[in-house]
């Protein structure tokens, strides 16, 4: 009896350790891992663009973001290689460099190196004004991190068309994914638990108040106005896509459709929320939530 | 029991003719087994770097979830503050990845609404133009002023824009932190100076609220959130805040007086 008993939870720990190895460390080949490199350096550079035009009035010697405004928001330990840009000249030659890097990023060339420096290079803009990030920068900063992890340069690259050898699958492109994945699925949960300490995610009026703002991309207040039905739906839709994301990537069965609904979903909660720029980040963690068998034709042929 | 077998992306690149053996056998002979060797090398995770690797994976994942409980809007214990503080904001903070990720899109609250900063010349707003420099108009209380900058531009939906707006809204917000309130609105204005040409500014932010969905087809309204004076005076920077329009109109009885008269 005790030595069954024993037996069994040995073998339910050896499939526990087995599934957690499975999970963080299968060698994957780049494929995959390339597209969501190509598509968060697409988003980095659209997004950089957006801080281009007011960077010296944020970030300028007497930009409104001073030292004094950063010392009462920011965290002690906070760091941003833009601190040490005191003229004008400087900050614009730190931001082009990060841009370069993004763009390189996004093209494949020298990502060993240029992962870390562009994802560095991000976290350091957004340390320099805090209060100007949005949740489209946040999602970019966990995906540029998880690039750092993988080798996202040995397809879709000119470092693949540079190699001399073929790219062999690894357990760090495996890894990237896995922490994509998860992420994915933290990210969704967790606007699922802050959206519905609201009323208006219960009462299904949350879509309307998302359509009415000044700043919406979609004008959808005439459909919404003329019928709660549709305004309820939209609603309780989005916090049903949000549910079945967080909790569908981690099953065998649900992940496929999940993430491939989630390629269109998210670009349509973040038009209908005015947050387009976050709903494309949050496709890119879809992408990278897609099964295997699922990718075909991505095991990376060069640029 | 027939396994299923997942196609494995590697098989395109496996020669023709080459033995294919279901996943699992056992090597047939030394070259082979020295072959798949090297490949479990090549690309999986070395075992003796499994243990490590797991302890670090299981690190960051206490950090993710911390990092979590500890950023959203609702508060968090001292208990999952001091841990996260102490043990990984060090090294979590500088990367940005300290993040709550609550993203609520809306609560349908005022401070959910868009936010825009408006800047005028100081006078424009109270009405008072108290040191106004020759030759530039002050503003009448006669209707709306016109403000000299508005942040973002009407109907600029850009992602610039958005980041316009946030910075207006955490102003605003900030109002309720004692170390952060005024801050912001004094650096808009110390920012602004060389813009509008005076070192005396009026800052109102503004956020336009919708209508609740019961008179869903009434037009948005709009109400100030923040109304500061900024200017500077020998250098020295100063923040006079303004009182609410309200709290400055005389209270006018509009019903006449029992016995008064007309």
């Amino acid at each position: 009896m005790g030595h069954r008993s024993s037996s069994s939870v040995a073998a339910l720990a050896a499939a526990a350790a087995g599934t957690w190895d499975r999970f963080w460390f299968t060698p994957t080949t780049a494929g995959r891992l390339a597209i969501v490199r190509a598509l968060a350096g697409l988003l980095g550079l659209l997004l950089a663009w957006s801080w281009a035009r007011d960077l010296v009035v944020w970030f300028g010697p007497d930009g409104i973001v001073s030292p004094q405004v950063l010392g009462a928001w920011r965290s002690p330990t906070a760091l941003s290689l833009f601190d040490v840009a005191r003229s004008s000249a400087a900050l614009w030659a730190l931001f082009f460099f990060g841009v370069g890097l993004l763009g390189l990023l996004t093209v494949g060339a020298w990502t060993l190196f240029t992962a870390p420096l562009a994802a560095l290079f991000w976290a350091s803009l957004l340390h320099r004004g805090p209060m100007l990030v949005g949740p489209a920068d946040d999602v970019l900063a966990v995906i540029l991190w998880c690039l750092v992890v993988g080798r996202s340069g040995d397809a879709f690259s000119v470092d693949r068309r540079l190699a001399a050898a073929e790219a062999r699958p690894s357990w760090r492109n495996g890894l990237a994914l896995a922490f994509l994945r998860l992420h994915a699925s933290v990210i969704a949960a967790a606007a699922v638990v802050a959206q519905l300490k609201a009323d208006v995610w219960w009462n299904g009026t949350a879509a309307w108040w998302l359509a009415a703002r000044e700043s919406t991309r979609v004008d959808l207040t005439g459909v919404f106005a003329g019928s709660e039905i549709a305004t309820n739906f939209v609603t309780h839709a989005i916090v049903l896509f949000e549910i079945a994301f967080a909790t569908g990537v981690w099953n065998r069965w649900t992940r496929g459709p999940v993430a491939r609904a989630g390629l269109v979903g998210w670009p349509l909660i973040g038009l209908v929320a005015g947050e387009p720029m976050w709903g494309a980040a949050m496709a890119i963690l879809a992408w990278a939530c897609l099964p295997d068998d699922s990718a075909a034709g991505t095991a990376g042929p060069p640029l | 029991m027939a396994r299923h077998h997942t196609p494995d992306r590697d098989d395109r690149r496996r020669p023709p003719g080459a033995l294919v053996r279901p996943e699992g056998s056992a090597p047939t002979g030394p070259e082979e087994g020295a072959e798949r060797g090297h490949e479990r090398a090549a690309g999986a995770l070395p075992e003796t770097l499994r243990g490590p690797a797991t302890l670090l994976l299981g690190l960051y994942l206490v950090g993710l979830f911390l990092c979590v409980a500890g950023n959203t809007a609702s508060g968090t214990s001292l208990l999952v503050g001091t841990i996260k503080d102490r043990l990984f904001a060090p090294w979590m903070v500088p990367l940005w990845l300290d993040l709550g990720h609550d993203t609520r899109l809306t609560y349908g609250l005022p401070e959910d609404a868009d936010h825009h900063l408006e800047i005028y010349l100081a006078g424009q707003l109270s009405g008072k133009p108290v040191g106004q420099p020759a030759g530039k108009p002050a503003g009448k209380r006669v209707g709306r002023p016109t403000a000299a900058l508005r942040l973002p531009a009407d109907g600029d939906h850009s992602e610039r824009a958005a980041r316009w707006r946030r910075l207006a809204a955490a102003a605003v917000l900030a109002e309720e932190d004692a170390e952060q309130a005024g801050v912001l609105p004094a650096a808009i204005g110390a920012g602004s100076f060389a813009a509008a040409g005076d070192d005396d500014l009026e800052i109102r932010i503004v956020r336009s609220v919708p209508p609740d969905y019961a008179s869903a087809r009434s037009p948005r309204g709009t109400e100030t959130a923040l109304e500061v004076r900024v200017r500077r005076r020998d250098g020295e920077l100063q923040l006079i805040p303004m009182p609410p329009a309200e709290e400055l109109a005389p209270l006018i009885d509009a019903a006449p007086a029992p016995g008064g008269e007309n």
